[in-house]
């Protein structure tokens, strides 16, 4: 198992949720790989690419193939594709593995420029998932009923939990996260990391740690075209769009 | 050496000038060490030679027989330019991998690697020197032996 990489021109997509009833990221993603490929840019989906827990086999069959020959495109034309496990998808490993055109991986240690880099999908560090994996996993899958009577029920889950993170008395986090997620941030970088990516939590943000790290996340291609970009040990986040595209 | 902090209540950050010792050989400590930053020599007396038998830099981690084995320090640890360590003290060693599992992770993937690197360097020395076949079955067994 691969997990030490380098890299010096990488971009990190997460939580796309493909062969969810409610993701519409198919659209977006696929010329979007295809325009980072292109400038030269290796490629990392962190986690939940794919969608297990609450997808429609009807879904999985239109969205997921045209991921996965671009994925091979992009890979013969000589860029590295990287797939992060997340909590949706880990059922999928060894398909994603034998598949062949991605290397899969629990987490990666990127070396970028002179940066060390944590690229993980976090959800070992979600309090929920930690400490009622049965309870939340059971929560998923009827969650992805109520989304296919009306998807845009994810709407007002993620207003909740942005409205909900302004209550807490500490907002030193990304809005809208778990402080858990900050918290295991700093944790990695204190044992030499620089910079930290998540997904998971679909709240795309970045923080400045108070040991002078940095954590990122790029949200849920579900809900908007957010992306992290890593050039040489330098790390942003930035937006996609179709109309002006650039990276 | 300076102590910086302890953020944790068990673990702190301590930093070493050039050539600085960080324990030596035979020292009884049983703290784990990770690299924040710089390089860490680790050296080992064999008669009257000093052998250098690994370097670490950021995010390698040494120290782990003597916390994980409870015997004194195998080989000697130094710091070659300024370093910066976090030191892990060994009552806070499972916390630790609670708060970050892939620590866990990483460390069984540094020693699996170790073990093979050993195993690769074993047969090339018997290869080199034709041991005989009884003598290798009888070293490689006692490697792979549970003691």
């Amino acid at each position: 198992m691969i997990t030490s990489i380098r890299s010096d021109r990488l971009v990190v997509v997460s939580d796309l949720h493909l062969g969810n009833p409610f993701s519409t990221a198919r659209k977006q993603i696929i010329p979007f790989l295809r325009h980072a490929a292109k400038a030269g840019y290796d490629i990392c989906i962190n986690g939940d690419g794919l969608e297990i827990a609450q997808a429609s086999f009807s879904k999985i069959a239109f969205d997921v193939p045209e991921l996965l020959r671009t994925l091979s495109d992009i890979r013969r034309q000589g860029q590295e594709v990287y797939y992060v496990t997340g909590n949706h998808d880990i059922a999928l490993e060894h398909f994603l593995e034998d598949w062949g055109a991605m290397k899969v991986s629990p987490f990666l240690n990127l070396m970028s420029g002179k940066s060390r880099i944590r690229i993980e999908h976090g959800h070992i560090y979600d309090p929920f998932f930690v400490k009622n994996a049965f309870l939340y996993e059971t929560l998923t899958h009827l969650a992805g009923y109520l989304l296919k009577l009306q998807p845009k029920i994810y709407h007002l889950w993620i207003s909740y939990e942005k409205w909900k993170s302004r209550l807490r008395a500490k907002k030193t986090g990304i809005r809208g996260e778990h402080p858990a997620f900050r918290e295991a941030a700093l944790e990695l970088c204190r044992r030499g990391f620089d910079v930290i990516v998540f997904g998971h939590t679909h709240h795309p943000g970045e923080v400045v740690l108070e040991n002078g790290g940095k954590y990122l996340n790029p949200g849920s291609w579900m809900l908007s075209t957010h992306y992290v970009k890593i050039d040489n040990g330098n790390v942003s986040l930035n937006e996609w769009t179709m109309v002006r595209p650039g990276l | 050496m300076k102590l910086l902090s302890g953020h944790f209540e068990h673990e702190q950050i301590e930093d070493y000038d050039d050539g600085e010792c960080i324990f030596e050989e035979n020292d009884t400590g049983r703290d784990l060490y990770i690299v924040q930053s710089g390089t860490v020599l680790i050296l080992k007396k064999n008669n009257s030679e000093t052998i250098e038998m690994a370097k670490f830099t950021k995010g390698d981690f040494f120290g782990d027989i003597a916390l994980l084995q409870s015997i004194p320090r195998y080989a000697g640890a130094f710091a070659k330019g300024p370093t910066r360590l976090l030191t892990l003290k060994p009552a806070g060693f499972l916390l630790k991998i609670r708060r970050d599992p892939t620590f866990a992770f990483e460390m069984l993937q540094q020693m699996s690697l170790r073990v093979k690197i050993s195993n690769d360097r074993l047969l090339e020395i018997v290869q080199k020197f034709k041991l005989p076949h009884e003598e290798v079955q009888k070293i490689l067994m006692s490697i792979g032996a549970k003691v």
